[in-house]
């Protein structure tokens, strides 16, 4: 507990030079401002932001990139709330109930309750993350090849079995990712694989490239068929302080969405937007009236912004003690550190203490700084919301390409994200989940070096897998949650929970 | 989210009509793969020539309705899918595969691309079963011009200079909205410009060439 306090003290003192603050605070700002605006994810805000921070010393640019992951989670919510579209794909459930409070003239109390569970839920996740990452990096190092790959099965798995739509489209996406993870160089041998002898192919495709392509610009070609029908709650926004039965209502709920959020967070395969689905569902389930869900009731908003907050912050862990990134936005913060010459994974917390802490210390500064932010600049942001679309897309498009080409100086990324960019238009017109196939493309080398690594060490007896016992029960939790999720019974349930 | 507009479903025909050219279209794409696969150095196996024949007439099957699609959006998808796993076939065919006990780098492409393979039959069959919804129509305007001013700005940006591409980029790109309003525009583009030449070479210090090269 001691050195707990003292690694944080120490943390404090990294995030809270005028620097860091100042980036943190401008990654916050910047989060917000996309998480307002709909149609840019946080995963390609960071892609697009990812060439500001080139020139930043590490811990900066981590502390800035966090700043844009969370405060994109506090922003969605803004625009859930007026607008009644989702300003960010986590905060799609806070529509549900946020929009009809906002109707109801009640938005002031909604943006505030949204504020303060995020807020909470912030804290409990800083100090979870601060707690978790000595125990989980001790338990890395029992970790060997086929240990790492198990979990990276279960963390696939749960994204199969957490996606919405059909599990087996979801598995072939997995798949799909794993077998474009392999493009280029081989990690053993550098023989040249399935690149066509194109050149430019032999690095692999890159992660920004696939991510950007297909949740930028295909989000892009697909937000263009939409009819822009927006239901901006207009009037002026008084009464900011919700109240106290507002509160007392909604205080257990924060409560559980943020467990929700901080458990569904650190599972690979999880994150935001599964974590305010679940909180939401959940606090439908326990509610004495489950009937005033949908209409305006103050618990379907804090519980799903709790939870997504939550979920934001925790998914820090596994990334920061394991290595493995759970979910693509963290995908990405792996490509961050690689080019800082940061490796991520259990030695960052022995070898660089000043950075893990020091960015832990900041994701609370952050979240108070995002109710400075958010609560008395609704207007701002209001005002923000009435900027058509016709405008921002071509601001986002140009950015994705500055972005993507600064990365490598290399025309051929550009081309290669625009051809991505369609395929994720045709995989959304053909319902496929794209967000499973982006995991698998990250996870791809990884797994496969450790599948390979595993089966060399075990002399090519594939049942390693089967006796080692961490593994095994790793592998025993993914066959279990794939068989539970097929079955008809839950298979009902969890097309109920998605269709809400 | 569902807010698609109405002009984007198909009707009867359109729907018979797009089963008889995305049938073509796999059969013509199979057929490339199928050249392509005697054309690289190492023999392509038997079993993969024969599936890729057998691809070939599934499309035209479809094409000349002897197989009917029951749901477009499986159906395609799973077939676009087992048309991936196929071209890996061919693409990792020259690799090793396995050394003793030891993994060759074909290995891995190999093992997941026949669990890619297998997994999207399922989703191929079952669109041919089960019923399902139909593929909305496509929005060829914003691909066109979208797709369209990300390749210009590929093209332009070593030899025009930041400011160049970054101006033909966004007014081509916002072509795509059908609400486009010029004036507002162009007025628009030359604000942006002017923000990215500042911020990224000058702000961000990133080595960009501003304006075109001449030699």
């Amino acid at each position: 507990m001691y050195e707990l306090l003292a690694n944080l003290w120490m943390g404090f003192g990294v995030a809270a030079t005028p620097m860091n603050i100042m980036l943190c605070m401008i990654g916050a700002t910047v989060g917000t401002l996309i998480g307002v605006l709909p149609g840019i994810g946080s995963l390609a805000t960071i892609a697009m932001l990812l060439p500001i921070t080139f020139g930043l010393p590490p811990v900066g640019a981590l502390i800035m990139l966090a700043g844009i992951y969370y405060g994109a989670q506090y922003g969605g919510s803004t625009t859930s709330i007026l607008v009644n579209i989702p300003g960010e794909s986590s905060s799609v459930v806070t529509t549900l109930d946020g929009h009809q409070m906002a109707r109801q003239g009640r938005a002031g109390p909604a943006l505030a309750i949204a504020a303060i569970a995020s807020f909470f839920a912030g804290c409990v996740a800083t100090i979870l993350v601060a707690a978790l990452g000595a125990p989980l990096t001790a338990m890395a190092l029992l970790f060997g090849p086929a240990e790492y790959f198990s979990l990276m099965v279960l963390g696939l798995i749960f994204a199969v079995v957490l996606a919405k739509g059909s599990i087996i489209k979801a598995l072939t996406m997995i798949l799909a990712g794993l077998l474009m993870s392999m493009i280029g160089s081989d990690l053993e041998t550098g023989a040249e694989r399935m690149t066509w002898g194109v050149p430019e192919l032999s690095d692999g495709i890159g992660f920004v490239v696939v991510g950007m392509g297909v949740f930028g610009f295909g989000e892009i070609l697909r937000n263009l068929e939409m009819t822009a029908n927006r239901d901006i709650v207009t009037g002026k926004i008084t009464n900011l302080m919700p109240s106290l039965p507002d509160l007392k209502a909604s205080a257990g709920a924060i409560g559980r969405g943020t467990v929700i959020g901080s458990l569904l967070g650190i599972l690979p395969g999880g994150g935001a937007i599964i974590a305010a689905f679940a909180a939401y569902t959940f606090e439908k389930r326990v509610s004495k009236t489950p009937q005033r869900f949908g209409r305006g009731a103050i618990e379907g908003v804090a519980a799903p912004e709790a939870a997504n907050n939550a979920a934001a912050q925790t998914s820090f862990i596994p990334l920061l003690t394991l290595g493995i990134p759970p979910n693509p936005v963290m995908a990405l913060m792996v490509g961050a550190m690689t080019i800082h010459g940061i490796v991520p994974g259990p030695q960052v917390m022995t070898k660089q203490p000043e950075l893990f802490w020091g960015m832990i210390a900041s994701m609370w500064i952050g979240n108070l700084a995002l109710i400075v932010i958010n609560l008395p600049m609704v207007g701002v942001w209001v005002r923000l919301l009435r900027v058509p679309y016709r405008h921002l897309f071509p601001m986002i498009v140009i950015f994705c390409c500055i972005g993507i080409y600064s990365v490598n100086n290399a025309p051929f990324d550009v081309m290669m994200t625009a051809i991505f960019g369609l395929v994720g238009y045709w995989l959304v017109k053909h319902d496929f989940e794209p967000a499973p196939m982006i995991l698998g493309f990250v996870l791809g080398p990884l797994m496969e070096e450790n599948l390979r690594r595993a089966m060399l060490i075990a002399r090519g007896d594939a049942t390693v897998f089967l006796t080692r016992p961490i593994s095994a029960g790793l592998l025993a939790i993914s066959a279990l949650m794939l068989i539970l999720a097929i079955l008809p019974t839950l298979r009902a349930k969890r097309e109920e929970v998605f269709t809400e | 989210m569902s807010d698609v507009t109405s002009d984007l479903a198909r009707s009867p025909e359109n729907q018979k009509q797009y089963d008889f050219f995305g049938g073509i279209t796999l059969a013509v794409v199979g057929a490339i793969l199928l050249t392509t696969s005697f054309m690289v150095r190492n023999p392509v196996p038997l079993t993969v020539r024969g599936a890729i024949v057998l691809f070939i007439a599934a499309g035209l099957a479809v094409s000349f309705r002897f197989l009917d699609v029951k749901n477009q959006q499986d159906f395609y998808g799973g077939m676009a899918l087992i048309l991936l796993s196929l071209i890996a076939f061919v693409a990792s065919n020259d690799l090793p595969g396995m050394r003793g006990f030891a993994f060759g780098p074909g290995t891995a492409p190999r093992l997941f691309a026949f669990a890619l393979a297998a997994l999207s039959l399922v989703v191929v069959v079952m669109g041919l079963i089960v019923p399902g919804p139909f593929v909305t129509k496509y929005k060829v305007r914003g691909v066109v011009f979208i797709t369209g001013s990300i390749l210009a700005f590929a093209a332009t940006i070593r030899s025009l200079g930041l400011v160049t591409a970054s101006f033909a980029t966004i007014i081509i790109c916002a072509a795509a909205a059908e609400d486009v309003k010029w004036r507002e525009t162009l007025l628009w583009a030359i604000v942006l410009t002017t923000f990215c030449s500042f911020l990224f070479p000058y702000g961000l210090n990133l080595p960009f060439q501003l304006w075109p090269r001449f030699y």
